[in-house]
């Protein structure tokens, strides 16, 4: 196994093919420890598929996706199960938002805290002292991520029937519950307006910044990448186009020509 | 506004409400002998109560975790003769054969579930059928313990080696095991276990990443059903003292799920008011009407045209009335005020 001392996450030779649809080809990027990462390329380019393969919703067809883990130590997640990762340390949310509507706000984000909870299924069944404990401790966690996001009056609320920026956030919030190293966000700031979008800026800076983790965001948004993102990959038909900073890939040729050319239409 | 009374409902702890609904329930045996009502009102109630038992177990099935059985009438009939058997048979303590009538089917409806739960959901209901199909079999032809068509007798419970329950005292039992089952419901559909269900119904992807184990969610929740489907079975045979083949055909199972569909889908209190129209009505009023009374299967065309309307207009179950009723109930009383929003 590589070197990956200053390296979190490290993708190496990904493919995977639906039918002859070659999604990734042969695809390797790194993300460093505490980095924000963003992964562009015009729609169907793949990325939604790299992400699957790296939370193992897919199962690649080669490559390997090396993974530093909250105990340190490095795994190759290719075979692990879905449900796994989470307790390893990274957690994702999705493009169209996978929220339980008939939960309410709070308790969508104590899903996020699952795995935390031990209590027994006979605990649980007459409410005893552990489970009592859990639900309080863990409760109290998803409020005071909730009202970190400003979210504190709906809290109570159900899901269904709020508004999409707010429901990103709830995702966001769900993420959030079992301090990853390394969150996963497939296109955040789709479908939200120009001051959504800022306060979900501020929001993912200050992520990285309180809880010492690396973010790898899907974007389809130039602007907001490059005002985020450390280092950017792009790629175009699964394949790698250009791997540097925000500044870097804006005067790469090829990206001017399969990405940007493409924006303008 | 439909939010904020759900939420209502939903942080509500209903201790008190359920305890205060046993309580009326019990009062039952006294007025059938101050002779207010009739003795077989109380036979009524009591297979009311225990298809509610049974209902609810199968609403964490299907309403939390998405799943079907329709082998419900199977694990509760395997509940009847597996007490019958160990009680009348054997001599064995109420106590011992409750526990093993309830495990027992619980280790079969595992069984199945481990084959059929694990590449897709729907296969369970196919699963269920046959399994439950099996279990009718084995009821008529094993016959040396099951007496085949004619059917299987025990006892009123005698509990703890001394207490011998009368009619009454089953009755109270029954209502006691009801209570205690809305009670489990209601903290295991509020802790973790419930929320992953719910959320595992709701998004199999989202269950997934937050680490949940979906076949290992769907397979509890189905040994959870299977479990109140035998209890019923136990308390069933320990209260009307009989069991038959008959008895335990799919049609049962579809009347509980129909409990389910007409009260209210994740809802405790919609679990009870189904079962006390599905198996209320057609005893106490549709059989006392005229001409309609008479009909053979007056049941079924009712329990039909209920489901239908209330898929139509109330899909989530007739629970669901009681926020129309309230709304309706505030609009009323605030013309009256001032309006404020
Ligand atoms: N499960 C799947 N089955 C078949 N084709 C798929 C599947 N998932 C993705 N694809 C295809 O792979 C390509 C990349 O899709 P995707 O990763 O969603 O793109 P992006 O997220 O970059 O817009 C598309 O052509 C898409 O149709
Ligand atoms: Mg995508």
């Amino acid at each position: 196994m590589d070197n990956m001392t200053n390296k979190l996450l490290k993708v190496e030779n990904l493919s995977i093919a639906f039918g002859g649809l070659k999604a990734v080809d042969n695809l390797s990027f790194d993300i460093n420890d505490g980095e924000i990462f963003g992964l562009i390329g015009p729609n169907g380019a793949g990325k939604t598929t790299v992400f699957n393969c790296i939370t193992q919703f897919y199962k690649p067809d080669e490559g390997n996706i090396f993974f530093k883990t909250n105990t340190g130590e490095v795994e190759n997640l290719v075979g692990k199960k879905t449900h796994e990762l989470i307790g390893k340390g990274l957690v994702r949310t999705f493009q169209n938002i996978e929220l339980i509507r008939e939960l309410t706000v709070v308790e969508n984000v104590m899903v996020g805290a699952h795995i935390e909870f031990k209590a027994s299924l006979f605990n649980q069944f007459f409410r005893l002292k552990k489970t009592r404990e859990e639900e309080n401790r863990i409760r109290k966690r998803a409020e005071e991520i909730l009202d970190h996001f400003g979210l504190s009056s709906i809290k109570d609320m159900l899901v269904a029937g709020q508004p999409y920026g707010v429901l990103k956030k709830i995702e966001l919030a769900r993420a959030l519950m079992l301090d990853p190293k390394l969150i996963i966000l497939d296109e955040p700031a789709a479908g939200l307006n120009d001051s959504e979008t800022m306060s979900l800026v501020n929001i993912i800076k200050e992520i990285k910044n309180e809880r010492n983790c690396s973010i790898l965001l899907i974007e389809h948004d130039m602007k907001f990448v490059n005002g985020l993102c450390d280092r950017i990959c792009a790629i175009n038909f699964g394949k790698l186009l250009a791997i540097g900073t925000p500044k870097e890939i804006q005067e790469n040729e090829q990206v001017q020509i399969a990405y940007l050319g493409k924006e303008d239409d | 506004m439909n939010n904020k009374l759900t939420d209502l409902y939903k942080t509500h702890k209903p201790y008190s409400q359920y305890a205060l609904f046993g309580i009326i329930l019990s009062l039952l045996p006294l007025l059938v002998s101050l002779g207010l009502v009739k003795y077989s009102l109380l036979t009524t109630v009591a297979s009311i109560l225990i298809y509610s038992i049974v209902a609810l177990g199968l609403n964490l099935l299907l309403g939390y975790s998405g799943l079907i059985s329709l082998g419900t009438a199977g694990f509760m009939g395997m509940g009847t003769y597996l007490t019958a058997f160990i009680t009348a048979d054997l001599g064995l303590p109420f106590e011992l054969a409750l526990i093993i009538s309830v495990a027992v089917p619980m280790l079969i409806g595992v069984l199945t579930g481990l084959v059929s739960l694990r590449i897709e959901g729907y296969y369970l209901a196919i699963a269920t059928l046959a399994i439950s199909e099996i279990l009718r079999k084995v009821f008529v032809e094993f016959d040396f313990v099951t007496n085949g068509f004619s059917g299987k007798q025990a006892q009123y419970p005698k509990l703890l080696g001394f207490l011998q329950l009368d009619r009454n005292g089953t009755y109270i039992l029954i209502v006691f095991f009801l209570v205690l089952v809305m009670v489990m419901m209601h903290n295991l559909v509020n802790s973790h276990t419930g929320r992953a269900l719910s959320t595992m119904r709701g998004s199999e992807a989202a269950a997934s990443a937050m680490g949940i184990n979906i076949y290992r969610h769907r397979l509890l929740s189905f040994a959870i059903a299977v479990a109140f489907s035998a209890l019923g079975g136990v308390l069933y045979m320990h209260f009307v003292k009989y069991t038959y083949p008959n008895a335990w055909i799919l049609m049962l199972s579809l009347n509980i799920l129909a409990v389910i569909v007409i009260g209210g889908v994740r809802s405790i209190s919609g679990t009870i008011l189904g079962a006390f129209i599905v198996f209320g009505v057609p005893d106490l009023i549709l059989k006392r009407l005229p001409i309609i009374g008479s009909i053979d299967g007056a049941a079924y065309i009712f329990n039909g045209l209920l489901i239908i309307l209330v898929i139509l207009f109330y899909p989530n179950g007739l629970i669901n009335m009681r926020y129309d009723i309230q709304r309706n109930f505030n609009k009323q009383f605030k013309r009256g005020e001032n309006i404020n929003g």
